[in-house]
Parts: C-alpha cells; sequence; structure tokens
C-alpha cells in the first residue's frame, strides 16, 4: 500500500446536537444529547483510534442559520448547529485519552485576532503531541459577521484576502518567529531561551498588524495541519496556495474528480507539488449485516429525517430562504454571498443536467453509501478510483455509524489494503504524508517562505 | 465550625510564573508545562489535598521593560514562552471531579461573542467548575500585536471591561430560558425558539445583536475572579468579583484592603462577603525547622536576580535594569499596575530588595517551617486581615504543592479550619453553599429577564 494511495479516514463531528443529518437526534440509539459532556466524546475518541481512523474532524460555526422562512426558529427547533460550544476546547481531553489519532478543528479568521489564535494553535500541538490540524474558514453566516463585529458578512471575496494576510501573519509567527535552536534549556548558564534567536515579526499589512515576537516556542508541527473546505472560485485559489488537505462534497465521482483536477492544477501552477494537497470527500455510510439490514437501517434514518433540518441548513449555507423557493424550479443563476462553492460543485458533478431546488435540498442526504461492509467498500473504491485520497465520514448516530464503519467496513478496506492497520510514527502530518518529509510544512508551501534561513534549514 | 481556610494554588502555562530561576531545579517539572502529563498530574495532586482550585495566570505580551527588551524575559523563561490557558482545563477536568479552575483572559483580546462561547463550553464540560479571572491587559507589548499602539489609557480600560462584561452577562443570563431546552424527543423540538432572545446589544465598543450560541450551562456566568488593586480596579471588583486576589507584603496593608473592598461591595448593594478574598502566599514547609530553612536557602540560591528585575520592571512599569541592586527603589506613576507602587511607597526599599525579600510570591507574605508553625502563621495571616484564603504560589513546582497538600493541610484539618471533604456541586456552589448560579445582588443577574435565571 503506497502511502499517497491509501483511503484517510475522518470522522467528521461538531460540538452541538444535530451536525448534518438533522432529525436523528430524538433516537434512542444517539448520544448527540450528550454533546455537552466530556464522556461521550472520549469514547468517540478511542473508537475511532480502535478503527485507526486518522483524525477526528471539528466543524464549528459562529452565527445561527436564520434564512429559511426568515427566521433562526428551525434551526433552534432542530438544534442544528445552535446550541454550538466551542471545538477546540475538546482536543485537550482527547488528546490525554488517545495517543495517535489526530484533531482538526474548524476556526473562523473573523473570530479573533492571529496573534491570540497562533498560540491557541501552538498550545494544542504542544499538548497533543502534534496532532492538531486547523480547517481554516472564511464564515457564511451572516448573523457571524454581526456579532463579531463587522456589522455584517464581509464580501465573500475580500473574507478571502483578509484569509491570505491572516495566514501570513499566522505563517510568521509559527515558522518565522522561533529559529529552531532558539530553546536550549541550559540549566548551568541558566538560560532557557537564547534571545538571539527569537524575532519579531514587524507584520504591517492591511487588516493586521503584528509586532510579535510569538509567544509559544516551537511545537512539533509548528504549523498545524491545514484543512480547507472552500470550493468557490475564490476558495480554490486560496486553498490551492494554503491546504493540505481539502474537504470536498462531489455530488458523484466525477464531480470530485473534476474539482481534485482544477486544485491540483492551480496548486502546481504556484509551485506546489500536485500530490501535496490531500482531498477527503464527505460521504455518509449505512452499513448492514446484509443488504437488506442496511437498507432497513436506511429506511430507518429517512422516517427519521426533518426536512426542515436539511432545508434550513442548506438555506443558512447560501443565505436564501429556500423555503420560499419552488423545488422544481431550475436554480439557474444563483447569486450569494454565502457558500459559494456548493452551486459549482453541483455544476461540475453533471454539467447538463437542470439541477433544480429540491436538490439542492437533498445534496447532503444523498452524499451516502449503503450495503454491506464489502458493498461500502466497492462504493468507496470508486472514489478513490476519482483520485479522493480521504473520507470525512459522517454520521447519521454517533456513535453507532462510525462503530457500524469501525467494526464492519474497516477491516474489509483493510484486508483490500486500502486503509491502514497500524499508525504511523510522529506527527499527524508525518501520518497523513507518509512520506517520511518530516513534521513540518514542505518547502514549496508559502509558509516555508517565512522561515529564517536557519529554521528552514534545520527543518530540511 | 471554624472558618475554614480555603486554598487556590497558582500556576501559568510557562515555565517561569513568579520566582525566576527556579525551573532549574532537579525536582522542578516547570519546564514540562507544554505537556498534558504535568497539568493533569498537578490537578490530581491537588484535588488530593482538597485544594478549591487552580489559579492559571496570563499574559498575551513579553516582559520587555526591563533592558527595552524581550531578552532577559527570554533568557530566563519569565512568562514567556508562554501557552493558552483554557485549553489545559478540559483534559484537567477529564481527570479530576470537584476541582476548580480559574482561567485569566483578558477583557482586550477576544470579542465577547465567542469568548462567552468558550467559557459556557468550558463551563459544560467541567460542569460547572471554572471560574474567570478577569484582566484589561496591563503589557503594551501586548495590545501592539493587536493593532493597538500602547493599550488604552487605565481608566477607559476598565470602562471598556465594564461594557465587555455587560455584553457577557447579556448572553449568559438573558439569552436563553432555563426552560429554553426542552429535548422533546417525540415532537423533535430541542429548544423552545420562543425562549431563546437576541441580546441586541448597542454600546461604545460593541453591537452584538445575537442570541448566545451555548444553552445555559451550570453556572451559566463563571465564578468572577479579578485581581486589580487600583481605585478603578477596587470599584470594578466591588461591581462584577465574586473572588478577588491580593497581594500585600504586611498584614496591616491587606487588612485595610480587605476592609476596602468589603466596604465596597456592600456600596455596590452587595454583602461583605460575597467577595471571597484570597491573599497571595508561599509556604516552604518541612518536618522539622532545620529542614525547612534549608531548603529555603536551597531555594533562594535558586533565584536568578536579572530574572527576578525582569518580572519588577514589567510590574513595575519602568525598567530597572539602569540602576544598582543598592540604589533606593524609584516610584513612578504609570497606568499599567499603578496599585503595586502604592503597595510599597513609603518604605526604605532598595532596588536589590526586590530580589533579597522580594522574590517569592511577588513580595507576598512567605512562611517558612514545621507544618505546625506554618499553620500558625497562615492562620494569624487569615484572622488578622479577614481574607478567606490563600493563593498559593509555588517556588518549585509541583513540589511546593505537594508539600503544602502532604503537611500543612493535615495539620489545618486537625485544627478544623480545612475541609476534610469536598462539598458537592459547582465551583460556586461549593465556595458560597447557595447554589450555582449568580446571587440576584450582583449586577449579572439584574440582566435576567423574568424567568431566566430563576433556577438560581
Amino acid at each position: 500500500m503506497s502511502a499517497v494511495s491509501r483511503l484517510r479516514l475522518n470522522a467528521f463531528a461538531m460540538n452541538c446536537v444535530s451536525h448534518i443529518h438533522h432529525g436523528q437526534w430524538v433516537r434512542p440509539d444517539t448520544r448527540q444529547l450528550e454533546y455537552a459532556s466530556l464522556d461521550p466524546w472520549v469514547e468517540l475518541a478511542r473508537l475511532l483510534e480502535r478503527g485507526r481512523f486518522d483524525a477526528l474532524f471539528l466543524a464549528d460555526v459562529v452565527g445561527t442559520y436564520d434564512s429559511f422562512r426568515g427566521s433562526r426558529d428551525t434551526a433552534v427547533v432542530e438544534g442544528l448547529q445552535i446550541p454550538v460550544n466551542d471545538p477546540s476546547l475538546l482536543i485537550p481531553a482527547l488528546a490525554y485519552a488517545t495517543t495517535d489519532l489526530g484533531f482538526a478543528f474548524t476556526q473562523s479568521i473573523l473570530q479573533e485576532q492571529p496573534f491570540n489564535f497562533a498560540r491557541r494553535l501552538s498550545t494544542l500541538d504542544h499538548i497533543s503531541g502534534g496532532r492538531v490540524g486547523w480547517n481554516v474558514v472564511t464564515s457564511y453566516l451572516e448573523t457571524a459577521g454581526r456579532n463579531l463585529g463587522f456589522g455584517g458578512l464581509p464580501p465573500h471575496d475580500e473574507r478571502y484576502e483578509r484569509a491570505d494576510e491572516y495566514l501570513e501573519v499566522v505563517y510568521k509567527l509559527l515558522e518565522g518567529s522561533w529559529e529552531d535552536d532558539a530553546v536550549l534549556r541550559d540549566v548551568e548558564r541558566r538560560v532557557y531561551a537564547d534571545p538571539a534567536k527569537v524575532h519579531e515579526i514587524d507584520h504591517v499589512g492591511r487588516y493586521y498588524d503584528v509586532v510579535g515576537p510569538h509567544l509559544s516556542e516551537p511545537s512539533p508541527q509548528r504549523t498545524p495541519v491545514l484543512f480547507q473546505a472552500g470550493s468557490s472560485e475564490r476558495g480554490r485559489a486560496f486553498a490551492a496556495r494554503h491546504a493540505e488537505a481539502i474537504f470536498i462534497a462531489g455530488r458523484n465521482p466525477a464531480g470530485a474528480r473534476a474539482q481534485i483536477e482544477d486544485v491540483r492544477a492551480r496548486a502546481a501552477q504556484i509551485g506546489r507539488d500536485p500530490g501535496d494537497i490531500l482531498f477527503y470527500q464527505g460521504l455518509s455510510a449505512i452499513v448492514g449485516g446484509t443488504e437488506e439490514e442496511a437498507r432497513r437501517k436506511a429506511a430507518e434514518i429517512d422516517a427519521y429525517a426533518s426536512e426542515d433540518g436539511y432545508g434550513a441548513h442548506m438555506a443558512g449555507n447560501l443565505g436564501i430562504d429556500l423555503s420560499a423557493l419552488d423545488f422544481d424550479a431550475p436554480i439557474g443563476e444563483l447569486q450569494t454571498n454565502g457558500s459559494q462553492g456548493l452551486l459549482q460543485g453541483l455544476i461540475e458533478a453533471a454539467p447538463d443536467k437542470t439541477w433544480r431546488f429540491g436538490d439542492l435540498m437533498r445534496f447532503v442526504v444523498d452524499l451516502r453509501v449503503v450495503g454491506t461492509p464489502e458493498q461500502v467498500a466497492d462504493q468507496l473504491q470508486t472514489w478513490v478510483d476519482a483520485g479522493v485520497n480521504g473520507l470525512n465520514l459522517m454520521y447519521h448516530t454517533t456513535p453507532g455509524s462510525f462503530a457500524d464503519f469501525v467494526d464492519g467496513v474497516v477491516p474489509v478496506l483493510q484486508e483490500r489494503g486500502l486503509v491502514q492497520r497500524e499508525y504511523a510514527p510522529g506527527t499527524l502530518r508525518e501520518k497523513l504524508r507518509g512520506d517520511g518529509a518530516g513534521a513540518r510544512l514542505n518547502e514549496r508551501h508559502p509558509a516555508a517562505g517565512h522561515r529564517r534561513a536557519r529554521a528552514a534549514a534545520v527543518a530540511r | 465550625m471554624s472558618r475554614q481556610i480555603l486554598v487556590n494554588a497558582f500556576d501559568m502555562n510557562t515555565p517561569t510564573h513568579l520566582v525566576s530561576g527556579t525551573w532549574r531545579d532537579p525536582s522542578s517539572r516547570a519546564a514540562d508545562y507544554k505537556t498534558l502529563r504535568y497539568w493533569t498530574e498537578l490537578a490530581q495532586l491537588l484535588e488530593r489535598g482538597l485544594f478549591d482550585g487552580l489559579f492559571i495566570a496570563d499574559v498575551l505580551g513579553v516582559y520587555d521593560v526591563y533592558g527595552g527588551t524581550p531578552d532577559a524575559a527570554l533568557r530566563g523563561a519569565v512568562q514567556v514562552p508562554v501557552n493558552d490557558p483554557l485549553l489545559l482545563v478540559p483534559a484537567m477536568a477529564h481527570v479530576t471531579e470537584h476541582l476548580g479552575f480559574g482561567v485569566t483572559v483578558s477583557t482586550g483580546f477576544e470579542h465577547p461573542y465567542p469568548f462567552a462561547r468558550r467559557i459556557s463550553t468550558l463551563d459544560h464540560l467541567t460542569e460547572g467548575r471554572i471560574g474567570w479571572n478577569i484582566v484589561t491587559g496591563y503589557l503594551n507589548s501586548g495590545a501592539r500585536n493587536i493593532g493597538l499602539d500602547a493599550q488604552v489609557a487605565h481608566d477607559t480600560r476598565y470602562d471598556h471591561a465594564d461594557e465587555y462584561l455587560d455584553v457577557l452577562y447579556k448572553l449568559w443570563e438573558a439569552s436563553w430560558e432555563d426552560d429554553a431546552v426542552v429535548r422533546d424527543v417525540d415532537r423533535g423540538v430541542y429548544v423552545d425558539p420562543a425562549k431563546v432572545h437576541p441580546i441586541e446589544h448597542e454600546g461604545r465598543w460593541f453591537r452584538v445583536p445575537g442570541i448566545h450560541l451555548s444553552e445555559p450551562s451550570p453556572q451559566r456566568t463563571p465564578l468572577l475572579y479579578q485581581a486589580g488593586a487600583s481605585r478603578r480596579g477596587k470599584e470594578f471588583a466591588a461591581a462584577h468579583a465574586e473572588a478577588v486576589f491580593l497581594g500585600a507584603p504586611t498584614n496591616a496593608i491587606l487588612e485595610a484592603q480587605v476592609a476596602g473592598l468589603r466596604a465596597q461591595a456592600v456600596a455596590a448593594g452587595r454583602d461583605a462577603y460575597d467577595i471571597k478574598v484570597f491573599s497571595g502566599y508561599t509556604v516552604i514547609v518541612a518536618e522539622t525547622e532545620r529542614e525547612a530553612r534549608a531548603k529555603h536557602e536551597r531555594y533562594r540560591a535558586l533565584v536568578d536576580p536579572e530574572g527576578a528585575l525582569t518580572l519588577w520592571s514589567g510590574w513595575l512599569g519602568f525598567d530597572l535594569s539602569p540602576y544598582d541592586l543598592d540604589d533606593p527603589l524609584e516610584l513612578v506613576p504609570n497606568d499599567a499596575i499603578q496599585s503595586t507602587a502604592e503597595t510599597y511607597g513609603g518604605g526604605d526599599w532598595r532596588v536589590g530588595d526586590l530580589v533579597d525579600r522580594l522574590s517569592f510570591g511577588a513580595g507576598g507574605p512567605v512562611a517558612v517551617g514545621t507544618p505546625a508553625q506554618v499553620a500558625d502563621q497562615i492562620q494569624a495571616w487569615l484572622a488578622d486581615s479577614d481574607a478567606d484564603g490563600l493563593n498559593l504560589s509555588h517556588v518549585v513546582t509541583p513540589a511546593s504543592y505537594a508539600d503544602f497538600a502532604e503537611l500543612v493541610v493535615p495539620e489545618l484539618q486537625r485544627r478544623g479550619v480545612y475541609k476534610t471533604a469536598y462539598e458537592p456541586g459547582t465551583l460556586r456552589g461549593k465556595l458560597f453553599g447557595r447554589g450555582p448560579r449568580l446571587p440576584a445582588t450582583h449586577r449579572g443577574a439584574s440582566f435576567r429577564r423574568s424567568g431566566v435565571g430563576a433556577a438560581a
């Protein structure tokens, strides 16, 4: 099994009641109602580690879904990403309870100043022994912008400009402020760090002025593994430049392939290796011992599914009140300041098809594979054949959906040599890459340009 | 029952918190600050010793007053490198059941909207054991990193902090009614939207129209700590604080501070004892007096004078690097920490006294001796000053806390002045014995709508 071709496994979750598949929280066989306690998270992390998952991927929003029917009421009733607690604060306890599982969490660049946030990243990377990833997002909810003091959500492309500078500041702090040999811990000479090797960053930009130095000493990965999910035009350019892993929601393998090839080409154009970026397809799996059992489980899930929940979620993504629209009407040319990439993804999946609003509502419901472990493995293979490097596994019930996958599908995938049997040593980046290139970002990544000559030399 | 002595352990996510140079002691684990195990083992140790809480200091800047550069701070690891305090709490909460956690966060660095959620999340994950130490920022080197030329003037900073707190109270206390979360499985209703309210805050510094992102946590508002001792800081504490840290070199000064604070609380419509006062304190204890004195000498020999003066320069806001250790201590009014200068004014202090006499516990009292001798001193210190307990700083960690837990706690228990078991409930409930929520007389409670916070 080559390192590049293996399928990486992320569990996709959120510090809230109802993440992607709405209406399921009422079931007796899910622990979604316990999201605010540590215990179910610790047990989930241990389950994932037993299944040799690469990481737990924690989504986040800092606003409410209030486009549907012109209010947030549907979201509130459904527990749809509201209430929503902070994702990063789960990681310390989960890192304590595991040894190899990675943790990627989402934080919007609108949420706080890069100076503070860089220290949070370093802290998490230190205490997890280098097992942290950051999902860089720019927010798509209008209410996030309003509540964070921006008056409203900044325009789509401006959010990415701000994000570019935000990352530049983070890179300067994480990669350029402390040289590799700055920390001496010299007990005899009474010198903890050599001040000549700790540098101010003196960043002066359009959005941020940051003097430095970074407050944390270098952590195992320095910059955590960078995840991104933007699939709009501007988002793809951003991802091609910065991302090491991209979360995609291809409507089918052909759609995934189109997006993957497009972003890889963009990365190559700006001097990165197309293989520097791993692509994770978002999918749900409904697994049964027999095909009949799997179909019965799927029917049960469909019976619990909340149409309002899915509608409110998609409406919030787009910032458009879908409830007011005719589901049979073609989508056509839709303008949104929200998540533009969703629409582009549909078009790529079937360029000649007339997509309708009903398709949008069902978009995420249909991102699923159903069957016996062997059948699920067969379907996953078609995604791998389309160039997908990883799976972002969305749950219907938790930990049930993950347990079914760990106990049923993972052994089959292992048998087929598609997923890992044991963790590789080292940090999350080393585990994911498997290319022996070390714990730090490679030299083709734009962050490397912010290293001091000396620091870069040691990292090489 | 005698008045029970409260004890917090005082630490920071960095190699050198208050005592420079002691990270080099062979028994010190201070340099392991960036591992989870240091913190989880410390938390377990403190819980065995029935400590009320672990209080984690923080600073978002570097000590660069001394010599005008961060060099001395970096050499001595004086509060730099310094990692985030909040991110330690979930792992420590996972391995403990009762210990409280006080985390320091400045009102000047993160917008109140996401900060409110961080605290609610911690209150959920700890099941009501979180406290927040409100600071308003006091290093210019911190302000420069978030796009401010220098920190806003001292008094304005407190006005800003007052509004920051108002936004938080609205989010924590007023946005979600107590019965908003219905979790009605049959009707598929998690929350009743009629009982979740936008706060519609419009102020001088903040506009926050929305609802709080987290559902109500056990305490709603975390236990509120404060440490400012300037005039404006005391006003702020009298309005907001439920626990206050005071550092004072003499009992007379402490007594005056405590009396002033209690009077201000009463003036603000609260009970004099609605504020628990934790006095900064250091203990060096051993089975025999001779051993204790030997330990004291060993610790003193570890102190790094440059690091000690780096800390004092930061605290005083005045560069001590040009002075000889024999020079008289210059007192310069400065909006960083006016109160420190006030506290030490009037005496015949040399610069070197800051190193020789005040390098432990930021100049607070140091009790050295056998368990009985230390217990005598602690009891006298608290009885005379009317403070409620100790903010126990370490000279060497975790040895200072282990010594206290193993030697002093049993002695205090024998004297009936220290609990022998934790009370059930939240951090606030344990400290005040009247439930998890803010009392009705607290400023934060005034933001509740009728029906909200009734569970208090």
